[in-house]
């Protein structure tokens, strides 16, 4: 994931981790009622599936075919909305690199009736925040402001994003912004490595595109490109508008049948060739020397299915758990606690709609690289043949479980994975998460370990100093 | 149509409640019934303003080990009784407080406190784990090396406090922490981890009577020593205004403007904070309009002002190629110049305010966020009522022509475009969680 801007900012949502992918969203929160909606144009669209944990939202269509998701909460001053697009880098057309994140830069940049700024001016003077991100899947916009000030916040908010402009002054200015963005992650050998490790796993298939784009690519982008991929894509059936606050649901859906209203023409874009996914079958090795490193980094990367298939997403996310969450999980404990090989040592399932991907990342001493692979190899033959202790299980499941409470305190962590969600698969399924990971069995996470994280096919990037 | 929501944004948290123990722990306790979570801070007044130079990074390294055994606890069995209940507990200090930060659902929470108190008083730093973690800072101090942005940032503040604990990154030097001992750590925790310089702050789901219940049944039968707790170092302050740079092989020049600000206690405090938010707060800020949207020097282009209980610093910043860094300087300086010599317009002083306070609320959501903000402001002997006094100080200043404060504040002196064209960057997970600790 790459925003707009740099950190200063909350991250939009805590579903999104550290890097350049998503992550496993965390959250829970019990059912309320499902009423209809008062207002006659809006379709509700009904639960999947029967959980035993009801979807604490609403889930509207509206007559656009935009899908919205609304949940009050009549305890809090602030109101979230988060759109998300499915408009993401795997959506740009053969040649078009760097489009998806550059046109979220353009986005700010106004419509026919907002000028450039005149919406962060808008929405920074009534208190409120705003920020953009990209990554494979999407790119999303979020707005959080007190909630009596969305009336007159959200007007510019959905203009800018329906009737973008693409000024071709403007293009040229923010071209320099991204190049500038660029070379700062050319500066970071963690954003480097990241991007080896994805080209490595992906290749040319999906997810294996830089989301940045080089500096050669982001020129070749043109305003008249630009325009023609908003259009083609910034189309209601392709968004999901999450709000979420001290707004209640009929406030909150006039305001979006109003303003979210109405979707520019439509254009259609070249294609994008799909490249199939080569699955590993066996180790596929890269190797980088950077200048000036100080610690070497071993990074190693699992494909696993992509969100049609959430029973094994969640099985891995607890895997990464029992790996390294915390001081007493495997991993941590062995390389950092008792062998000492390693300055720090993580692992991170991240959900991805077509294919996802379980990372383990390692800070260390060059020496040590070898050494510290076959060790985690060994750590996943482990899992292979020796189900997970009951003790071992319950406390991982535990730390994901609370995890996921902790991250549902606020309106903009709720609307982001319920956008999140709602466009990788669907926004009920949010909550079931937590259900999901107490279902799990030690013999289940045996046969995913086996099936997923093979000790002999992975792919591997090393970091070490020129 | 819409109908106005009836609702002030600082309107539903509950009260805060602050009172003092016998024997001169602080508990500062805010209810919350949103959720069943309960977050807790206990703050020291310890730090690294409590440090000599030439043992900078002790604080930290404190808190490195201080979770790493007890009298009948190893290590392991810390966090195995943490994560076993999915709880979150980590040490950390700063410049003005050192705290312990616990969150827990509500269900587990007293049996955390606990563990927290007995972590606290009877710390037994083995001397392994000392060594591992002081093996691992030594390792982590040279991976800053990786950032431009913190070799640019470690070069300004070593020029503007030369002689103060503000001028050495949190984790210290590799000189000062290599020379550590597991002495200076229990002589650190025996001269400040004393009942009358804890603050515990506690939010979420939780009576206020239960919450000190709590705290007195942990912390109640530890007795204050008769001596006065220890203050922060002295150290005089003078800044001359001086360049600084580094000459680095990377893509991006890193430069900062750094100017010597007051403390949080002073009077032009606020003033200076909205002169902050307006310069470089946001996606609206003067900088980022000025040099990032209307000239495409930077991605990275902010300004920030911390909260301190010490003169802070007021600094201006960007990250740009290298082939414009003379430009860049010469922009951010303008813009600063620019600040001591105009009166800002009524309408962008009026967003500008709005902007902070907006923000500002936006920022005391979470059951930690709201533990966090109270128990720092007592610690750093702002107070409490810091949270309305500020508030209401941005408000109404400057009182109603807005032109006399904000053109009265002395011209600021510049020290230090620090370039540092770098490095590479991201080091170890604990320093890229650190990054960006000095906006609070």
């Amino acid at each position: 994931m790459t925003g707009r801007f740099p950190q200063r900012l909350p991250q939009p949502s805590n579903i999104l981790y550290r890097t350049t992918q998503t992550a496993w969203g965390r959250s829970a929160s019990i059912a309320s009622h499902q009423a209809r909606s008062p207002l006659s144009p809006l379709q509700q669209i009904s639960p999947t599936r029967t959980a035993a944990i009801a979807f604490p939202g609403q889930c509207f269509r509206l007559e656009n075919n935009l899908t919205v998701i609304h949940q009050h909460l009549p305890a809090t001053p602030v109101a979230v909305v988060d759109v998300w697009v499915r408009a993401g880098t795997n959506a740009e057309p053969d040649d078009w690199y760097g489009m998806a994140h550059f046109l979220e830069h353009m986005i700010f940049k106004g419509s026919r009736r907002v000028a450039p700024g005149e919406f962060d001016w808008a929405i920074e003077n009534s208190g409120g925040l705003t920020n953009a991100a990209t990554s494979h899947d999407y790119a999303h916009f979020f707005i959080a402001t007190a909630a009596q000030n969305l009336s007159s916040t959200l007007p510019y908010f959905a203009d800018i994003l329906l009737d973008a402009a693409i000024p071709e002054e403007e293009f040229a200015r923010e071209r320099d912004v991204v190049l500038e963005e660029i070379r700062s992650c050319q500066d970071d050998p963690d954003w480097l490595g990241f991007q080896a490790l994805c080209e490595t796993l992906y290749q040319n298939a999906d997810y294996g595109r830089s989301i940045l784009g080089t500096e050669a690519q982001v020129c070749q982008r043109t305003p008249n490109q630009m325009r023609c991929f908003h259009r083609t894509l910034y189309q209601p059936e392709n968004m999901t508008v999450a709000i979420v606050g001290g707004l209640d649901q009929e406030t909150a859906l006039a305001l979006v049948h109003k303003t979210f209203n109405p979707f520019g023409v439509r254009s259609e874009c070249p294609p994008r060739t799909r490249h199939s996914l080569q699955p590993l079958t066996d180790i596929r090795r890269t190797e980088l020397r950077l200048p000036r490193l100080e610690q070497a980094r071993l990074l190693l990367g699992w494909l696993a299915p992509g969100s049609t298939d959430l029973d094994t997403a969640c099985g891995l996310d607890l895997l990464a758990a029992l790996l390294a969450g915390g001081r007493s999980s495997r991993l941590i404990r062995e390389l950092r606690e008792e062998r000492r090989l390693v300055l720090d040592i993580s692992s991170e399932f991240s959900l991805q709609q077509g294919a996802s991907l379980l990372t383990i990342a390692a800070w260390l001493e060059p020496q040590y690289l070898e050494v510290v692979e076959a060790a985690i190899a060994q750590q996943l033959s482990e899992l292979h043949h020796h189900p997970v202790a009951p003790a071992e299980l319950a406390r991982a499941k535990r730390q994901l479980c609370n995890d996921y409470a902790f991250a549902t305190e606020t309106p903009a962590q709720l609307a982001g994975l319920y956008g999140y969600y709602n466009t990788v698969a669907t926004a009920a399924q949010s909550v079931l998460y937590p259900e999901r990971i107490q279902r799990l069995q030690a013999e289940d996470l045996q046969a995913l370990a086996t099936q997923y994280l093979h000790p002999d096919c992975y792919a591997v990037v090393t970091l070490r100093s020129l | 149509m819409l109908k106005p929501v009836d609702r002030h944004p600082s309107s539903t948290q509950a009260p805060v409640e602050r009172i003092v123990l016998p024997n001169g722990i602080t508990v500062i306790t805010v209810e919350n019934t949103a959720a069943d979570i309960i977050a807790a801070r206990l703050f020291w007044r310890a730090g690294s303003c409590w440090e000599s130079r030439s043992q900078a990074g002790l604080a930290h390294l404190l808190a490195t080990t201080l979770t790493k055994g007890t009298a009948t606890r190893s290590a392991l069995e810390i966090a195995e009784c943490v994560e076993s209940v999915g709880a979150s507990l980590g040490t950390d200090a700063a410049t003005d407080y050192f705290t312990l930060s616990l969150k827990t659902v509500t269900a587990d929470f007293a049996a955390l406190m606990h563990l927290a108190g007995e972590l606290m008083r009877a710390p037994s730093f083995p001397p392994d784990e000392v060594a591992l973690e002081q093996h691992l800072t030594l390792q982590n101090i040279r991976a800053q090396q990786e950032r431009p942005f913190s070799i640019a940032y470690n070069q300004l503040r070593a020029a503007m406090y030369p002689d103060h604990p503000y001028g050495v990154p949190i984790m210290g030097t590799e000189a000062a922490v290599a020379t550590l001992t597991r002495d200076d750590l229990l002589t650190y925790h025996q001269q400040h981890f004393r009942p009358d310089n804890l603050t515990v702050s506690i939010a979420g789901c939780i009576k206020p009577a239960a919450a000190v219940a709590l705290v007195t049944a942990v912390f109640g039968d530890w007795a204050a020593p008769p001596t006065p707790p220890l203050p922060p170092q002295q150290s005089p302050l003078a800044i001359a205004p001086s360049t600084h740079k580094i000459a680095q092989d990377t893509q991006q020049a890193i430069i900062m403007l750094g100017y010597l600000t007051p403390a949080a206690t002073e009077a032009d405090y606020a003033t200076l904070k909205l002169l902050n938010t307006y310069l470089g707060n946001g996606l609206s800020s003067r900088l980022f309009v000025e040099l990032r949207e209307k000239r495409g020097l930077a991605y990275d282009v902010s300004a920030f002002y911390p909260t301190r209980r010490d003169p802070s610093q007021f600094v201006a910043y960007l990250g740009t190629a290298p082939e414009n860094a003379e430009v860049a300087i010469a922009g951010l300086q303008h813009e600063i110049q620019r600040l001591c010599q105009i009166c800002l317009p009524d309408e962008e002083l009026q967003a500008a305010k709005n902007k902070l306070l907006g923000q500002y609320a936006l920022g005391k959501q979470t059951n930690a966020e709201i533990a966090q903000l109270y128990g720092w402001y007592d610690t750093i002997e702002v107070g409490i009522d810091f949270d309305q006094t500020f508030q209401a100080a941005i408000a109404q200043s400057p009182p109603s022509k807005p032109k006399q404060p904000l053109s009265g504040i002395s011209p600021p002196r510049p020290t230090s475009p620090s370039s540092a064209p770098p490095p590479a960057s991201q080091p170890s997970p604990s320093a890229r969680r650190r990054r960006h600790q000095f906006h609070d």
